[in-house]
């Protein structure tokens, strides 16, 4: 088929090369045949006048005039002959015939030999008479006419009109197949550029409706998580503050151990909490620009301690990255998280690789810093990748995994207005990427660690707010431990009135942010500010909101350590200005 | 003036007298016109004709070109076969009163009957107005037409003399 066609496309050209030789031989054919017969024509004519000249010969040697005329004469008998004439020794003519009409021979002989003139042929061959040259003849035939040879060719030229017309037709024939072929092509391109373009649509509404479903989950999973996890921190809150009490009032010291141990549950399950907010994206988040370089750098120590001896680390950072706004201690977690997965993934050691680099922005959106933590290990399956962000996902036997590390990636993440992306494959190792939104704020130098004294809080009036009755007595109790005088308030009303109060001298506030009532920790917080301009605050939750941007306002997470509320404490007064 | 040229070269004679005799010439100067004309026949004659093999006696035997009687040509004969030959033949003059036969002529001119030389191979010419006239039994005799030399063939005379004559030569007897 194709070699039929390659063929025929061919044709033309062929048909072309077949015309031109027929050309050239029909050309050559031609001038062949009309040298033979002017070679033919020359050879008859020849003979003729020899014959003539032979004949002549007794008439010229003696002078016969009338017979010599009398030989010319009868070749009127052909009409071919147009002239003859027979010349003397001396050239002169000596008898001549001319047929009706036509020229007469010239008067003096012409050397012996053939001429063609048009149409004409004319011979002169000498007249020999023992060796000598006792005259001439000449004789002069008309040629076929050219018109007449002509015709022989009509034949070969009707041919050559025959194939020229062939090759026109063939060639526009030609001309025209290729254009519809030029034009069907074109239409199969269009036409599966159209199929491609579709595929590509559908596959990436796949994608979105994929992603959509994806996050519709994870909200879903987080808003659960986050009401259980709440509770669940005011619960362990209470019990860490009880047993905190108990131990100073408990004189018994075998009992301090016990204490101890509880403390740590507590501890683990505050951890579990946190964990879950994280999720949830209820955590509080302190966000300060923040230069990835020194955070991965000053994380190498807890690093190589997390990984095992059998895993290199190696840390790239691109220079002149540019700074980022996050949590630093969510960001190291979430490296913290990532590095574990990795070392678990890779039982037989391998290469754990750290890079940070920039993303310019690239259509929609921001400039990103890319953070990617890859290891060589084992990779994932398509359906362990899917599910790997929800909590409590994990392929790790009871004890070892809670399946909580990479929902704290992904919460803190997305609560960082980034986003996570895995690549990995069975055998292929992990990729996991943190794209951060860059930040132009300056980064500010890491601040100087202060030293701590719980007694600082010696004689300073503190107001707490917080509804539940148990938390409350317990913190109070804690606080008044550290030497504080503590003011209590059920919620933000009670606090207010307090605060209305220009008689009684408040040193700071601490409030609870989540509270019954029109107004919460941080309308209170506004509001006292207001009241009484650079009253320190320290606001406390368990869920992030918006409080972390309120000037002048610190956050303390929930559940916290008593020694973490004495340095907010301290921190919060030693910044303040103090207006008595 | 035409004397001392044909003196000088004869094939320019011979063909200025060809162009001569070709010409209408006046009777006054026919009678030497005339004698020239025939003794360049005579010579000429030899070419178209073949004698028998007997007629010469060896290869390189000469040609005998015999005239009879009185001489009408005087030395314009002799002018005529100098330096000529007759088929490779040198050609002899000879002049005497009566040729009788053996006497080895091949050719042989003359105005007396040629009846006594029947048989020999010899080309007898003559004259139609000598005294034998065109019954002196001559192979060729030598007429006056429109006051040009022709001449007419005896082709039995000369069958009897065993001559063979060109045709071509036979084309341009006149009739006697
Ligand atoms: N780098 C990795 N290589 C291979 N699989 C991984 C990797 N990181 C995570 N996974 C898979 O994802 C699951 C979930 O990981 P995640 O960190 O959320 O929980 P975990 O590691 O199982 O437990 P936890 O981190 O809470 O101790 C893991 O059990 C594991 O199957
Ligand atoms: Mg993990």
């Amino acid at each position: 088929m194709t070699d039929l066609a390659g063929f025929w496309r061919h044709t033309p050209r062929l048909t072309l090369l077949a015309m031109a030789v027929l050309l050239i031989a029909g050309g050559l054919m031609a001038v062949a045949s009309e040298t033979a017969y002017r070679e033919e024509k020359v050879g008859d004519v020849e003979v003729q006048t020899r014959i003539l000249a032979i004949t002549t010969t007794a008439a010229l040697s003696f002078n016969d005039r009338p017979t010599a005329g009398e030989y010319l004469t009868a070749l009127s008998a052909s009409p071919e002959f147009e002239a003859a004439g027979i010349y003397d020794a001396g050239g002169t003519l000596f008898a001549a015939y001319t047929a009706p009409g036509m020229k007469p021979v010239p008067p003096m002989a012409e050397p012996p030999g053939h001429h063609f003139d048009d149409d004409t042929l004319t011979v002169n061959v000498p007249v020999m008479q023992d060796g000598h040259r006792i005259g001439s003849v000449s004789l002069r035939t008309e040629l076929e006419p050219f018109a007449r040879r002509a015709e022989r060719y009509v034949g070969m030229a009707l041919l050559l009109a025959m194939t020229l017309l062939i090759v026109l037709v063939l060639g526009a024939a030609q001309a025209a197949l290729t254009r519809a072929n030029h034009d069907l092509a074109e239409r199969a391109r269009d036409l599966s550029a159209a199929n491609r373009a579709l595929n590509a649509e559908i596959a990436e509404r796949e994608r979105v409706e994929a992603a959509l479903r994806q996050s519709q989950k994870m909200e879903a999973m987080g808003q659960l998580t986050g009401g259980i996890a709440h509770d669940f921190n005011n619960l362990l809150q209470a019990l860490s503050s009880c047993l905190q009490l108990v131990g100073r009032r408990a004189k018994e010291p075998s009992i301090q151990p016990l204490l101890e141990t509880g403390q740590q549950a507590i501890d683990r399950g505050a951890k579990l909490v946190q964990q879950l907010m994280a999720f949830a994206r209820r955590q509080t988040l302190r966000p300060e620009p923040m230069d990835v370089r020194d955070r991965l750098l000053g994380m190498a120590d807890l690093l190589t301690r997390a990984i095992r001896a059998d895993i290199t680390l190696e840390t790239q950072v691109e220079p002149g990255l540019w700074p980022v706004e996050v949590d630093p201690t969510q960001f190291e977690l979430a490296i913290l998280n990532l590095a574990v997965n990795a070392r678990d993934a890779m039982p037989e050691g391998g290469r754990l690789r750290i890079t940070a680099r920039n993303r310019p922005v690239d259509g929609a959106g921001g400039d990103l810093v890319q953070v990617t933590v890859s290891d060589t290990g084992t990779g994932m399956e398509a359906e362990v990748k899917a599910r790997v962000f929800e909590p409590f996902f994990t392929t790790k036997e009871v004890g070892k995994g809670s399946g909580l590390g990479l929902a704290q990636v992904y919460g803190f993440t997305r609560q960082s207005s980034g986003r996570v992306e895995i690549d990995s494959a069975p055998g292929q190792g992990t990729a996991v990427s943190l794209f951060l939104p860059r930040t132009v704020k300056p980064v500010a130098a890491p601040a100087k660690e202060r030293s701590l004294d719980t007694a600082r809080g010696a004689g300073r009036r503190l107001l707490l707010v917080e509804d539940d009755p148990i938390v409350g007595s317990m913190v109070a109790a804690a606080l008044d431990e550290m030497g504080y005088a503590v003011l209590r308030a059920g919620n933000a009303e009670e606090a207010l009135v307090l605060l209305s109060d220009r008689a009684l001298l408040i040193d700071i506030l601490f409030s609870d942010v989540v509270m019954p009532g029109a107004m919460n920790g941080i309308d209170l917080a506004h509001t006292a500010r207001r009241l009484r301009p650079g009253l320190p605050v320290v606001l406390t939750t368990g869920y992030s909101e918006d409080i972390a941007r309120t000037e002048g306002v610190r956050v303390l997470p929930k559940p916290y350590r008593v020694r973490e509320l004495a340095e907010l404490l301290e921190a919060a007064l030693g910044a303040g200005v103090r207006v008595r | 003036m035409e004397e001392r040229t044909l003196r000088w070269c004869s094939p320019l004679a011979l063909s200025l007298v060809m162009v001569l005799a070709g010409a209408p010439v006046s009777i006054a100067s026919a009678e030497p016109l005339e004698a020239a004309v025939k003794a360049t026949f005579l010579y000429k004659f030899i070419a178209f004709v073949a004698w028998p093999p007997g007629a010469f006696a060896t290869a390189d035997s000469p040609f005998r070109l015999c005239v009879e009687g009185p001489d009408p040509f005087g030395d314009l004969l002799d002018r005529a076969v100098a330096g000529q030959s007759a088929g490779g033949r040198p050609i002899q003059l000879m002049r005497r009163p009566q040729f009788e036969k053996g006497s080895g002529c091949h050719l042989l001119y003359g105005t007396l009957a040629m009846d006594r030389l029947r048989g020999e191979p010899v080309l007898t010419v003559s004259d139609a107005d000598a005294p034998g006239g065109s019954a002196a039994g001559a192979v060729i005799t030598f007429v006056l037409q429109e006051d040009r030399v022709r001449f007419a063939i005896d082709a039995a005379a000369a069958q009897g003399n065993r001559l063979a004559i060109s045709s071509k030569l036979m084309s341009l007897s006149v009739r006697p």
